[in-house]
């Protein structure tokens, strides 16, 4: 880097990476336990804007009463196939109600019925596991999101943004701070922290309006430092309107909403005589992959069995989601009433940072929040985000506390390492050449790589060897030429860099797991393994490439027996394996 | 994705620029603020709410991304042209 730049240094006892619902909660437990000890919250986007959790409609999980913990934790064994930690599951559920309580506390309503009970709406046809919708749809998540800054500022808790960090520092197994950049000053910044929490979000694709932040720095940082990942052969794929965005489609098909093929059939009565549309959107877009291919396509939405009386839970009444829904409607696209066609959409990554129940991670000081660590299987009930953003960042906050309580005092970042970090980061800067490439060019390259339903819904091998050999090549030959104008485009190219680091990863793992269960699909292997389910952790080797090793799930070790699968309600199998082809 | 920011309408006071999370506006010279990134917008609508003037203008359709199935034509609902 050169000599002339400015390097900002800011000292802090806790750095929290990444502004939404998992940062804001772990700042906030913190600054409840130590009030006299400093903490930074650092987001790449606008300081203060809440993340992801500014865009939700503020719908929370949480167990209350008359549901039990035991009942709940029964529900996510069968709904994840087994794939589910299941004392890490218990303490989130167990925890739920209390941040749900707090949101409350904090002027967050939830929508409450005429008998002034609490509506709820049940969720992927499970027995328990169910959703509480907020009192104003389209600004829920937002509401949050300001309520908990409001008390950070009380609290003296430091918030920047517009920095992205590009790297963990980390001294002999510690970490010690992270180093990064303004996106609009393009001056660089090393923070020396005791302990950090990453509350940096997911991997993604870049694919919607509130799927556009998160791309995974946040993972490569924590891989390259030495923690583990997970779960990386799950990634969301969401169904969605072929021409605008839409949040909420999750109350809708509890309610009676589904989607119709071409002919006009309800399809996923097909799929699932049990479910029917009333499933999780894994499963739908198995089931639009399969209409779309056999040519019975376009998928519509068809909200006609909705009762009048429950579109006031489904019309946005206030937000981006009114304005989006008013502005649709002027150019015809009432989803209401018009047939608006919808398709599968690859969004985001399941897979995120191995982590103890408390956050610890394999690096030490460094705790994992939210969805930098891994908590789902690719399956996802409506609401289960800001329910475990706020209890997992609650308790790394404390995590973090207790940590720092008893541990030595952080050593010093080592500066020539720091330094040579920021050169690597600054180097795409002001690259020039006649063969450069902008961070957008080589993003439409990934995602067109990935994106193919044969490797992001109903898998195959040779789809996902292809797409492979396809990621690999760009990541050699395309990333080093990327060229960045200006700081705006630098902290694009590092989001493209982590796009193709988790692309790698997600179809890695994906060849890697060969059975179907929970959010993964294979056609060349429909089946569950008969030994029962494992994850697969993805560490760091010495060189640097990435080794995948299956752990079997200990279910002998734990409470609830897998005693049936969400899986065996639906009849990809006998589509794989010939039927109905 | 954002279409326009009216400068006769503009008053300069930044709330756009500060709320937008993917740094695609910025102030310009004049003091008004300007569409710096327009590839970058992600459709949020947060800085035509953020816009107490009413100066900024958000199209609700969304980006054209490539295709979840190449092969199959646009009409049976794939990506082909």
């Amino acid at each position: 880097m050169k000599n002339t730049m400015k390097i900002n240094r800011v000292e802090t006892d806790l750095l929290i990476l990444g502004g939404g619902s998992a940062g804001l909660w772990a700042a906030h437990r913190f600054a409840e336990l130590m009030p006299g000890r400093k903490v930074c919250i650092v987001d790449k986007g606008p300081q203060d804007w809440g993340g992801l959790m500014a865009m939700a409609g503020g719908d929370f999980e949480a167990v209350l009463p008359p549901d039990t913990v035991d009942g709940w934790l029964e529900d996510l064994v069968y709904y994840f196939d087994g794939l589910c930690d299941q004392p890490l599951m218990e303490a989130l559920l167990s925890r739920s109600a209390e941040r749900m309580r707090d949101y409350e506390r904090f002027g967050c309503e939830f929508f409450h019925k005429p008998d002034g009970s609490l509506k709820s709406v049940p969720q992927r046809g499970l027995p328990h596991v169910k959703l509480y919708p907020a009192q104003v749809k389209g600004r829920g998540g937002e509401l949050m999101a300001k309520s908990l800054v409001a008390r950070l500022k009380d609290a003296g808790v430091t918030r920047m943004g517009r920095i992205m960090l590009t790297d963990y520092l980390v001294r002999d197994g510690r970490i010690t701070g992270a180093a990064g950049f303004h996106c609009i000053s393009g001056e660089a910044y090393i923070f020396k922290a005791g302990a950090v929490v990453a509350a940096s979000g997911m991997g993604g694709w870049k694919t919607s309006y509130g799927k556009n932040t998160p791309t995974g720095e946040g993972m490569r940082m924590a891989f390259e430092a030495g923690a583990q990942l997970q779960d990386l052969e799950f990634a969301r794929v969401w169904n969605m309107p072929r021409l605008f965005a839409w949040e909420g489609q999750t109350h809708l098909f509890p309610l009676g909403a589904r989607f119709v093929n071409r002919l006009g059939e309800n399809f996923m009565n097909r799929y699932s005589p049990v479910l029917g549309p009333n499933t999780d959107p894994h499963f739908t877009t198995i089931g639009m992959a399969l209409e779309i291919r056999a040519g019975r396509g376009p998928i519509i939405f068809d909200v006609s069995p909705l009762r009048g009386e429950d579109m006031i839970l489904l019309k946005p009444q206030t937000g981006w989601q009114k304005l989006n829904y008013e502005k649709l409607c002027r150019l015809g696209l009432d989803l209401f009433k018009d047939n608006t066609e919808w398709v599968p959409q690859m969004t985001v990554s399941h897979g995120g940072i191995r982590a103890e129940i408390d956050g610890s991670t394999a690096v030490r000081g460094l705790f994992a929040a939210g969805t930098a660590r891994s908590m789902e299987p690719g399956v996802y009930a409506g609401g289960f985000a800001l329910m475990t953003t706020a209890v997992t960042g609650h308790m790394a906050g404390e995590s973090a506390a207790a940590w720092l309580r008893d541990a030595d005092d952080a050593p010093a970042p080592d500066e020539a390492e720091a330094e040579a970090l920021l050169t690597r980061a600054f180097a795409p800067l002001g690259r020039e050449g006649r063969d450069t490439l902008t961070p957008k060019q080589v993003l439409t390259r990934i995602q067109a790589t990935v994106f193919p339903y044969d490797v992001s819904i109903v898998k195959n091998g040779p789809a996902l060897e292809r797409a492979l050999a396809e990621i690999r090549r760009i990541r050699e030959e395309e990333l080093p030429r990327m060229a960045a104008a200006d700081p705006h485009y630098l902290l694009k190219l590092h989001e493209v860099e982590a796009v193709a680091f988790v692309s790698e990863l997600f179809v890695r793992a994906s060849l890697e797991r060969r059975e179907s269960r929970a959010g993964h699909f294979r056609e060349d292997f429909p089946r569950m393994d008969p030994a029962g389910p494992s994850w697969i952790f993805v560490r760091r080797k010495a060189d640097g490439t990435a080794e995948f090793t299956p752990e079997r799930v200990p279910l002998e070790q734990w409470r609830v027996p897998l005693t049936r699968c969400y899986q065996d309600n639906f009849t990809f199998v006998e589509q794989a394996t010939g039927k109905d082809r | 994705m954002i279409k326009s920011i009216a400068p006769e309408i503009c008053t300069g006071c930044g709330a756009c620029v500060r709320i937008c999370p993917l740094d695609a506006l910025r102030m310009g010279e004049d003091k008004k603020a300007f569409i710096a990134y327009p590839e970058d917008c992600m459709t949020c609508f947060l800085c035509e709410r953020a816009c107490p003037s009413g100066a900024i203008d958000v199209d609700p359709l969304r980006e054209v991304l490539p295709p979840t199935f190449p092969d199959v034509p646009v009409e049976l609902g794939g990506g082909r042209a």
